[in-house]
């Protein structure tokens, strides 16, 4: 007991033991997931293997074979599956920061849900104009 | 005879931050009957791992199931899953697991400790312990890459490696928790306000234990030899010098004293797996679908943590249950409060460290 007492005596004039705001996250801290396409594939394998369903592709109207990656970052939990499953490394890469809070102004939830739906939709699209442009 | 007073504990209870409710019927403040009530919190995850997610996502989803040993539910999916499809994990896959459940039981039971020291209204020692915590937390944070949701298992291996830096910070800062680990001992053994506090008080003794089937911590602390690691060899813990820790008294400083025992031993595995790692690869590649039962039962901080896995050959499980170690021992729990003053019911709950959230899933 008077050792703990000694010790909070001590604790009075000692620095805090709690970090500053602002300090530096350990080096290789898993946070959000960064994207580029110049090397992508679009084999899809990431958007079947992520856990929270944090990443979605659309198709164009076109046919074309560019999908278009949506990435959600209130919806990812960096455990960074995508980026093992990658076939082509480099193509997804974390980092370290990870996402600021969302707002209500931001609709989080309700442009995502569009994204989703998005993606059933544009598929039938996209199939029906690749069709089109194979008969041709 | 005195008057008879229905004294609620709970749902939300300043000595609990998670939900639990007891009624207790108490007369002169000896409580003569108890009813426990959980289940609050009820996610669902068990159902959604069995309609939404495929096998191999379910790692991620499990460790969802608890904050504090969210490491251990995740290990134990994997095991149940390699043992069901015949996966042989590498040995340094093996030892990285025990590295990061060691740690992650450390943290635990160092909260658990500090909670308890709260509750007896020792604040001071309530911070110290907490500061203290807060070593294995940046050590899990460098290795993982995150503080409590490490992700680390995941089938037929583990997700990240031990590189030469990181146990180069790592080293130094085990050594150092270590020492603080054998002060923090030094005050729980000789410290006069928590043995009046804690001695003799909600003892189990080791019949009430066998009879109530308890788990973990609070079975050790009443001499009853239960310990997975030791049972079965899942991980290699053998090789690794562990020890069973053992109090035969069972009262709540017992319980307090074999948490801050086994992080001492936790500290000495994790040191002797951390030098003698083996060379490797980390992981495995898995094909294939899961088919058959697969029963799993592993030692997470709180007790035996059971796993059930049932597939039928589709990447969807037919059957996931999971049996967390807080629902085993809240039989012993409510036969403990039978015939014991009110003003002891926050000491004795939180000495077993409940996990409600878990038990719930």
């Amino acid at each position: 007991m008077f050792k703990m007492f000694l010790f909070s005596l001590k604790n009075l004039f000692s620095k805090p033991a709690t970090l500053p705001e602002g300090t530096e996250k350990p080096k290789q801290y898993r946070g959000l997931i960064k994207y580029y396409e110049e090397t992508c594939i679009y084999c899809k394998k990431c958007e079947m293997v992520c856990p929270p369903g944090a990443i979605i592709f659309t198709y164009p109207e076109d046919g074309s074979k560019r999908l278009i990656f949506h990435y959600n970052p209130y919806l990812c939990i960096y455990c960074g599956e995508c980026v093992r499953a990658c076939p082509k490394p480099g193509t997804l890469v974390q980092v370290e920061d990870t996402a600021p809070p969302a707002t209500a102004q931001d609709k989080p939830n309700d442009l995502w849900f569009e994204v989703e739906k998005e993606a059933v939709e544009s598929k039938k699209i996209w199939q029906e104009a690749r069709r089109k442009k194979r008969n041709k | 005879m005195g008057k008879k007073f229905v004294v609620p504990f709970g749902s939300q209870h300043i000595a609990i931050p998670e939900p639990i409710r007891f009624i207790f019927t108490t007369e002169n403040e000896i409580i003569k009957s108890v009813s426990v009530d959980f289940g609050y919190v009820h996610r669902g995850i068990e159902k959604a791992c069995m309609t939404r997610y495929k096998y191999t996502q379910v790692p991620y989803v499990v460790a969802r199931v608890c904050g504090l040993c969210a490491v251990s539910q995740a290990t134990a999916y994997c095991m149940a899953i390699e043992s069901l499809m015949d996966i042989e994990i590498p040995e340094r896959a093996k030892y990285l697991r025990i590295i990061v459940h060691e740690m992650d039981r450390i943290h635990s039971h160092l909260f658990a400790i500090a909670h308890l020291s709260e509750a007896a209204g020792y604040e001071n020692l309530f911070m110290r312990v907490m500061r203290d915590r807060e070593f294995v937390m940046e050590c899990l944070e460098i290795l993982t890459g995150n503080r409590i949701q490490a992700d680390y298992s995941t089938i037929g291996g583990v997700n990240r490696d031990l590189t030469k830096e990181v146990y180069e910070i790592l080293k130094p800062r085990l050594d150092e928790l270590e020492r603080r680990l054998y002060e923090l001992k030094e005050i729980f053994e000789r410290d006069y306000t928590l043995q009046k506090k804690w001695k003799g008080i909600g003892v189990i003794t080791l019949e009430m234990a066998q009879k109530y089937n308890a788990v973990g911590p609070v079975a050790r602390a009443s001499g009853l030899a239960t310990d997975c690691r030791v049972e079965f060899e899942y991980l290699p813990y053998k090789e690794l010098d562990y020890k069973m820790v053992l109090y035969q008294e069972g009262d709540v400083w017992a319980r307090n004293m074999v948490r801050l025992d086994e992080t001492l031993v936790s500290i000495r595995v994790l040191k002797n797996a951390i030098d003698n790692l083996p060379e490797g690869d980390i992981k495995v590649k898995v094909k294939g679908n899961p088919k058959g039962e697969a029963l799993i039962r592993w030692e997470a901080p709180r007790g035996e943590l059971l796993y059930y896995v049932k597939g039928n050959g589709k990447s969807v499980l037919e059957r996931l249950r999971i049996k967390t170690p807080t629902f085993s021992v809240i039989p012993v729990m409510k036969e403990l409060y039978y015939n014991q003053p009110y003003a002891f019911v926050p000491d004795i709950t939180i000495s077993f460290d409940p996990c409600l959230s878990c038990s719930a899933r």
